[in-house]
């Protein structure tokens, strides 16, 4: 096989594109009928067969530039042939006769191979690149070259000081190539590493721990959810249900054929839009996520037919109208900041809060509502009221609980979490992108 | 050398024969189209929509001189839908209208199984090609000259269908159990789209040749419209493509796709416009911004859009 589309593969394999072994064949086949002349049509060909998405196109790119460009510096051999003064040292190291003797390609073999024993493929870090540098002076044989001047410079003499400046000077050319070459396969494979923490890193982040220098990247994240979430789901208003035939229709449809079944037909059923009720613990602990959660959830506003939402700290109040009345982000901004809220932001009682739902707001609830309560349930050893959860859940659909933090602390402290399990359909953690976006996609799933 | 095979010997031929009908590709987007003839390999077209994935295998249908058959998936389709079905309605007739006849040649026997013996003989008469009702997939295999099947956003169709699809992507054949398995007579050239609404099975991937199609830039859209836009003046072609790239950048929620900037060039021909100006703009927003929102964000910058664009291409 080509070599040279090995090693090329070998360095995308490394950079993370997955390749399998019937790729690697299209791309052996595709460089057959580009051959290597034309740069912009070898790189298009083996990027069709190779890059099977954007990421791995992206990364493709660097991968491209990178490698043929090292091939045209690597290319060049060391400097072979200058007045070339036959070895005066005995015993000397490979590197000092090599230089001594001008060899240029036996030292171009030495290096590629010394490389390859060092195993600098492997880096991944800039701090390893010490450790590389040593490691290949180390297969080279630096120390015996670094002997043989010291003793050329201490034998004194015409000659033998000129030969130890010319090997000063070859060592130093040395060193730079290795540096150069340390640097350049660490552009290569460790590039990378950053890369691959973008999307999966920010849907995966603690949304209570956010750096503001987060938020752009994580609004972009959360624009593109939104609309995989659109797409998947606002074209199912009506699931058929497949496989099941309503036979009762299509006899009576029957009758104007004869008696024949002609036209066979379908049961289905009807997919209602869900009615929202999310009430919202505004409290420092959660309000980052009480941020992000409504906002996918009024993205999504073409999937979901009604959105009310609550906010609650020492007392609750109703926000739908901030949404109704702003664009999306200011309202967002308004709720956080409480301007034009009658909320009180002393301490959380999950309790009254509970109260104030019920006594003013309990119309609400059908049968169609889905209600979601996102909060940490640390009530401040107030009474949690669990019979006015019960009320609630008694009365709608299903009830849905969002706790940010994990199982394991629920009833720890003063966490009411616990207590209130009993009375929530389902109760999730709920602390990272990846999963609001779980609890949305199953918000749009059932039914 | 057969006709087609001519027509892909050199890339600049692909190209030229696209642009021919009507399609200005990207040198990367003739590569792949070359390179897919001559590996026999479907491709997998991604980007964002309304950058021309599903005209390209327009084009190359008619480019290549062969008919296009076009699969458009959605969630729930399934094979009945996409490679056969029986005729089932023909078949009641059929059996109805051939009462008599099956009665004469069952006649004189006297038990059931002597009967069903008796119409054994005459083959699985109601499961032949005659009643069999070849869906995109099966038509596509059929086709004698060869030709382009698109299967358009692939990434709507559930996950057994991918499935289902690697079948026919790698052997181009299937099997049909009351007949047998049909074979392509002809490869088809098959594209398949996608916008990336699911991430599609790695193994779907690995069949495809992969081509990421994105907005084109300034130089190549411009050639878009004059091409599809004849009778379009250079400075107006100019200043509208780069009004179009400008709003492109904005936050909106659909971005003007490459169709969207052809209408509205073809609209402000239909006008008679001879550059941009604020008031023409304002009145044919409509034509490439299609929320309300949207129209909204882009007039309030529309001063300075269009300043832009006019000093862009006095």
């Amino acid at each position: 096989m080509d070599q040279i589309l090995e090693n090329f593969i070998t360095t995308l394999r490394r950079s993370g594109v997955r390749v399998s072994v019937s790729e690697k064949m299209d791309a052996l086949r595709a460089a057959e009928l580009s051959g290597y002349a034309d740069r912009q049509l070898l790189k298009d060909f083996l990027s069709a067969s190779l890059a099977k998405s954007l990421p791995e196109k992206e990364m493709f790119e660097v991968c491209f530039s990178h490698f043929f460009s090292i091939d045209d510096v690597e290319g060049e051999d060391f400097p072979g042939e200058h007045d070339a003064t036959p070895p005066a040292v005995q015993g000397a190291a490979f590197l000092t006769q090599a230089f001594l003797a001008g060899d240029g390609g036996g030292l171009t073999i030495a290096f590629n191979e010394a490389a390859g024993r060092a195993d600098i493929g492997s880096i991944q870090s800039p701090v390893q690149k010490g450790l590389y540098t040593q490691r290949l002076f180390r297969e080279l044989g630096m120390e015996a070259l670094n002997r043989d001047i010291q003793r050329l410079t201490e034998e004194g003499g015409q000659e033998a000081l000129s030969q130890a400046q010319f090997l000063e000077s070859m060592r130093d050319n040395l060193i730079e190539r290795v540096r150069s070459l340390i640097q350049r396969q660490l552009n290569l494979y460790a590039r990378r590493r950053l890369d691959e923490l973008s999307e999966g890193y920010t849907r995966n982040l603690h949304l209570s721990a956010l750096d503001t220098r987060d938020l752009a990247r994580i609004h972009a994240v959360v624009k593109k959810m939104v609309k995989q979430l659109k797409d998947r789901y606002s074209r199912r208003q009506k699931a058929a249900r497949r496989g099941h035939m309503d036979f009762k229709k299509t006899l009576r449809q029957s009758i104007s054929y004869g008696g024949l079944p002609f036209d066979i037909h379908w049961k289905s059923k009807k997919m209602d839009r869900q009615e929202i009720i999310a009430i919202c613990d505004v409290s420092r602990s959660v309000s980052n996520i009480v941020r992000f959660f409504l906002l996918i959830l009024y993205s999504l506003n073409e999937a979901v037919s009604r959105i009310q939402s609550f906010t609650f700290c020492s007392n609750l109040v109703e926000a739908s109208h901030l949404f109704e009345k702003y664009p999306l982000q200011e309202a967002l901004s308004r709720l956080k900041s409480g301007a034009g809220l009658p909320i009180l932001m002393n301490r959380t009682d999950y309790g009254s809060s509970f109260c104030d739902f019920r006594d003013q707001y309990a119309e609400c609830l059908t049968k169609r509502s889905t209600v979601i309560i996102l909060g940490d349930a640390r009530n401040n050893y107030w009474n949690p009221r669990t019979e006015v959860l019960r009320f609630i859940s008694e009365r709608c659909r299903r009830l849905i609980w969002l706790n940010p933090e994990t199982p394991s602390l629920w009833g720890s402290g003063d966490s009411e979490m616990k207590a209130y399990l009993p009375y929530c359909t389902i109760a999730r953690e709920c602390s990272t992108l990846r999963h609001l976006e779980k609890v949305v996609e199953y918000l749009l799933r059932v039914n | 050398m057969s006709m087609v095979t001519e027509i892909f010997s050199t890339v600049e031929r692909v190209r030229l024969g696209l642009k021919d009908v009507g399609y200005i590709a990207t040198t990367q987007i003739a590569h792949t189209v070359y390179l897919a003839y001559h590996l026999g390999k479907p491709v997998l077209v991604e980007g964002p929509a309304g950058v021309g994935k599903t005209e390209l295998s327009k084009a190359t249908a008619s480019f290549m001189g062969v008919p296009l058959i076009r699969l458009q998936c959605y969630e729930g389709l399934d094979e009945s839908k996409a490679l056969y079905e029986w005729k089932y309605g023909k078949q009641l007739l059929y059996t109805q209208l051939l009462k008599d006849k099956l009665n004469r040649i069952i006649e004189g026997e006297t038990s059931l199984a002597e009967s069903i013996d008796k119409l054994h003989q005459y083959d699985d008469i109601f499961f032949s090609p005659q009643f069999l009702e070849p869906r995109p997939l099966l038509k596509a295999l059929q086709e004698k000259d060869g030709a382009v099947l698109l299967v358009d956003e692939v990434d709507k169709s559930d996950d057994e269908f991918e499935a289902f699809l690697l079948e026919i992507l790698s052997d181009f054949q299937v099997s049909i159990p009351e007949i047998g398995t049909i074979e392509a007579t002809s490869q088809p050239f098959v594209f398949l789209t996608s916008n990336s609404t699911r991430e599609l099975g790695e193994a779907l991937r690995r069949r495809c040749l992969h081509l990421y199609i994105s907005f084109p830039d300034q130089g190549l859209e411009r050639e878009i419209v004059r091409t599809r836009v004849p009778g379009i003046s250079e400075r107006l072609t100019s200043q509208l493509v780069s009004f179009i790239h400008q709003v492109r950048k904005l936050d909106i929620k659909k971005l003007p796709s490459v169709s969207e900037t052809i209408d509205w060039a073809k609209t402000l021909v239909l006008l008679h416009a001879e550059k941009l100006d604020r008031e023409m703009v304002r009145n044919t927003l409509n034509t490439f911004l299609k929320a309300q929102e949207d129209i909204r964000v882009a007039e309030e910058k529309l001063h300075a859009l269009t300043e832009h664009a006019l000093r862009e291409a006095p």
